[in-house]
């Protein structure tokens, strides 16, 4: 059983525990009320695999894949249970199970494009035209800005790119791009089972990293955060990995950036990467207070629920993933907010698909909300 | 789906691996070596899927296999899979399966969050298992009547998350509130924190919906009023009742106004009796307790993982201290401070003495009741990695809990189990009524070791019986208390056994459970 031996004793754990607390706030688990797609049915199907009491079934292949790796299980338990699905996925590539053909091509973009979204390196930089930002070279600067892919290829993203250029900018931080040979994290390598080349591409981003002598990497992508962070701290990098809403948020706490304030209520949405697997909850939610009336939602911070993009579930799985997205949504509305706020390119991307509330980028809305956006606003009417 | 097919075994029914550790009627059940992939009769599948719709009959044997357990503990190896799981959404469809299942005689288990301590929803005969947790709707939030109406498959929790804007809760309130569901609360009869001042679920249930085992539907209970002095009070022989009378499919329960606030502490005793003593002593003084757990010494231990966490070592308690009374009282800030000092005055008497450290008092509380630290790591799997909790949950007289208890540490190590401890729930509303916890580690890896738990388990059974007491309190009797039965209930249990039958003839109902299964008739 290569691949799963490794969490056998969690996994029996999770059956002498069985207490099903994962239940709870799973998402994927919430709309289906299939067993197998929640962790303690996850979990107690690999056992049984491991226990040879059935073979590979359609059945098993959902319960791995059918899952946004959200870590709203792991909030509810000790337990490694998003590491343990990671791996059932690898095992099960390594057993016979051929890619689901939508990860297969996400996979094949990446290793002939750079990027996922089978869009060529030179689109990689387009973002960035006329802003003067420079290319990246050994010992020049020390932070880098890392646009990660989505973002960087998909111009509906690109607005939340410059306003994260631009308030850095601002706010006087030196910072370099890698443009066109920025290369992708790999996190949606790791979390559709392809770990191997995951591996081969995180070798080669470190190295690259580390030519650059810089100290620093701030991201756009709270996917790009948490996989490179994990990344660099593994193969003792000292390079800091920041998100982008972590720096800015102490621009806007040391007072580098003029605001003004709107009495309009406003919901943050936690992505999952950068809150319950980031541990980021406050400096967002910091920058919403500091230009607007933040209302939560009930389910927040670590109890937040996924926007149903992630792992690979909004291109195998695309209804659910929008039924998920509906249900997110719709718990925004409850709240009366007027606009829902988030920092990650695929919640953005994938909230916008339901209709009923304004979906913004916090980095648009800070910038939006300094003095100098608002004069020109006003200046142009 | 991209799925390759691998070579398919044949379907066969599993046979030869029998565990020896079940009784001896439970030994002809489905005990799961390999799954089969196809059922020797599809006939009934098929009627299902027609009835139902494809969408809501699982097959795979992956997808049966992880309804083949429960909390309770049992070896990895342990599953008892049901032929077909069904997701039913409305009572109608219960019923079509029902009536499907009389007319083939397949055996019907209903569960829920499958948290049960004891196999009480483990389908050990297979055939249909009906997973409500897909009837979660709510039907009716009677605001002024402080009523909820909801398809039993919803969470206790999700019903509290429904009626918390209108500033009510449902106090039935066990540690599994989470998962645990309406339903199974009612058909396991299990225990709630705050039993000693709103009682069991049976004290919430006002009406409930089941559909019998020949697929009638009865609503059973008095509606919306609190009680009733009219006909026979067939809703009460649910609460217990293990599916084995109806599945149950909604209910109607009793709502509370959530108290403006709640102060917990901890008071340590010489003896166990001592916290007796004194609890009775707070009614007799007419104190209005909300919760009340007596612990013992080494229990203790079980509940404070924060604590460690923070301390890295044990809270320390006075060595003489034998017992911890943890209790609380809710309400308005006056009245809880009022109760709270003159319980605390009270507390002289009985050489009692306060737990000043607040940490571990919040410690307790929380591990015990909110489950809401941050980040929230449960005690169970922490503590479970090598063994897991396992549990007795006997009755026995008020005045003679020490004895008992005594009695609980010695049968412990005879079968040389790892102590956790005892604790007393009070369960009883405005009385001194306790539910006990008896527990102990489970190398659930080691057969020996879950055929010792069992044998543990079932000697507290007897000794209960032996104390004037009763051999279960919050976890019902499943397949593990069958073979006593008789010894509990004398001559009456075959006047239990003719009220199953008139609600289920043919004995389809969670088979295996409370009685043996009876053999088809040819």
């Amino acid at each position: 059983m290569n691949g799963l031996e490794e969490f056998k004793d969690e996994i029996e754990t999770c059956f002498g525990t069985s207490c099903g607390f994962c239940e709870r706030g799973c998402p994927i688990y919430q709309a289906m009320k299939v067993k197998t797609l929640c962790m303690k049915g996850r979990n107690r199907t690999m056992l049984g695999l491991m226990q040879g009491k059935y073979e590979i079934s359609p059945a098993v292949v959902e319960a791995a894949f059918e899952c946004t790796l959200c870590g709203n299980c792991d909030r509810w338990c000790s337990l490694k249970n998003t590491e343990h699905t990671r791996a059932f996925r690898e095992y099960l590539l390594k057993h016979g199970v051929e890619p689901f053909k939508e990860h297969a091509s996400l996979v094949a973009s990446i290793k002939n494009y750079g990027n996922p979204w089978f869009q060529p390196r030179s689109a990689r930089n387009r973002w960035a035209k006329g802003l003067n930002i420079p290319k990246a070279a050994p010992g020049q600067q020390d932070v880098l800005f890392f646009a990660g892919c989505t973002s960087a290829v998909n111009k509906a993203l690109v607005p939340g790119l410059v306003a994260s250029a631009k308030l850095l900018q601002k706010a006087g931080v030196k910072f370099a791009t890698m443009n066109q040979d920025e290369p992708c994290c790999g996190s949606t390598l790791l979390r559709v089972g392809q770990r191997e080349a995951f591996e081969d591409l995180s070798k080669k981003n470190v190295e690259k990293f580390e030519s650059l002598g810089i100290k620093k990497i701030v991201t756009a992508c709270p996917g790009c955060y948490t996989t490179l962070k994990k990344v660099l701290e593994e193969r003792g990098s000292k390079i800091q990995v920041v998100h982008i809403a972590q720096e800015v948020a102490g621009l806007v706490r040391d007072g580098k950036l003029d605001l003004r304030k709107s009495p309009e209520r406003m919901t943050y949405h936690d992505p999952c990467h950068l809150g319950r697997l980031g541990g980021v909850f406050d400096e967002p939610r910091e920058i919403v207070k500091a230009v607007a009336n933040l209302v939560e939602m009930p389910n927040n911070r670590y109890e937040s629920r996924c926007c149903g993009a992630g792992a690979g579930l909004q291109s195998a799985f695309p209804k659910l993933s929008r039924d998920l997205a509906a249900k997110r949504i719709a718990e925004a509305k409850s709240t009366g907010a007027t606009t829902l706020v988030t920092c990650c390119p695929f919640c953005e991307t994938q909230l916008k698909t339901v209709p009923g509330i304004k979906v913004v980028d916090l980095m648009e809305l800070l910038l939006d909300s300094t003095a100098e956006e608002k004069e020109k606003r006003n200046g142009a009417k | 789906m991209a799925f390759r097919p691998h070579s398919l075994s044949p379907a066969v029914r599993p046979s030869g691996h029998t565990p020896c550790l079940m009784h001896d009627f439970v030994a002809q059940s489905s005990f799961c070596s390999r799954i089969p992939l196809m059922l020797v009769d599809m006939s009934y599948i098929d009627e299902l899927m027609t009835a139902l719709g494809k969408e809501k009959v699982l097959l795979d044997p992956a997808e049966r296999f992880v309804y083949g357990a429960d909390w309770s503990p049992r070896t990895p190896d342990e599953f008892f899979p049901p032929d077909v799981v069904v997701l039913p959404k409305t009572t109608r469809d219960v019923q079509r399966t029902v009536k499907i299942a009389y007319e083939h005689e397949m055996p019907v288990t209903a569960g829920g969050g499958l948290t049960g301590m004891l196999g009480g929803a483990v389908p050990i005969f297979g055939g249909i298992y009906i997973d409500t947790t897909s009837m979660n709707g709510v039907v009716e939030i009677d605001q002024k009547n402080q009523t909820i109406r909801v398809q039993t498959g919803a969470t206790l929790q999700e019903v509290n998350d429904a009626v918390l804007p209108y500033d009510l809760w449902l106090p039935h309130q066990p540690e599994s509130k989470w998962v645990s569901t309406v339903g199974a609360a009612i058909a396991c009869d299990n225990d709630s924190t705050f039993g000693v001042r709103y009682g069991k679920i049976l004290n919430c249930l006002l009406s409930a919906q089941i559909v019998t085992g020949t697929g009638e539907i009865l609503e059973l209970g008095h509606r919306k009023a609190h009680f009733t002095s009219s006909g026979y009070k067939l809703m009460h022989l649910l609460a217990g009742s293990e599916g084995t009378l109806g599945v149950i499919t909604e209910a109607t329960l009793k709502l509370e106004p959530i108290p403006s606030m709640r102060r917990v502490d901890m008071l340590v005793f010489p003896r166990l009796g001592a916290a007796v003593d004194y609890l009775n002593r707070l009614l007799k003084a007419g104190l209005c307790i909300e919760a009340a757990h007596i612990n013992c010494k080494r229990r203790l231990k079980f509940y404070t993982h924060t604590y460690k966490q923070k301390h890295g070592r044990d809270p320390e308690i006075p060595a003489w201290a034998e017992a911890l009374l943890a209790i609380s009282f809710a309400g308005d800030q006056d009245v809880v401070d009022f109760q709270r000092a003159y319980a605390v005055k009270l507390a002289k008497e009985f050489e009692a003495q306060l737990v000043e450290e607040r940490e571990l008092v919040d410690s307790w509380w929380t591990s015990k009741y909110t489950l809401a630290f941050d980040p929230f790591k449960q005690k169970w799997p922490d503590s479970q990695t090598k063994k897991k909790f396992g549990a007795a949950d006997p009755g026995v007289p008020v005045g003679r809990l020490e004895e008992f208890y005594h009695k609980f540490v010695e049968v412990a190590e005879k079968h040389r189990l790892e102590i956790i401890g005892m604790n007393a729930y009070l369960e009883h509303p405005n009385s001194i009524g306790f539910s006990l916890s008896c527990a102990v580690f489970v190398d659930y890896r080691s057969e020996d070791e879950v055929k010792r738990f069992r044998e543990f388990h079932d000697e507290l059974c007897k000794l209960a019986i032996a104390f004037e007491g009763t051999m279960s309190t919050f976890m019902s009797d499943t397949y593990q208390k069958a073979p006593y039965l008789e010894l509990e209930h004398g001559p009456s249990l075959q006047y239990m056994r003719e009220v199953k039958r008139m609600f289920d003839p043919k004995g389809i109902l969670n088979p295996g459970k409370k009685f043996p299964r009876e053999a088809k008739k040819p």
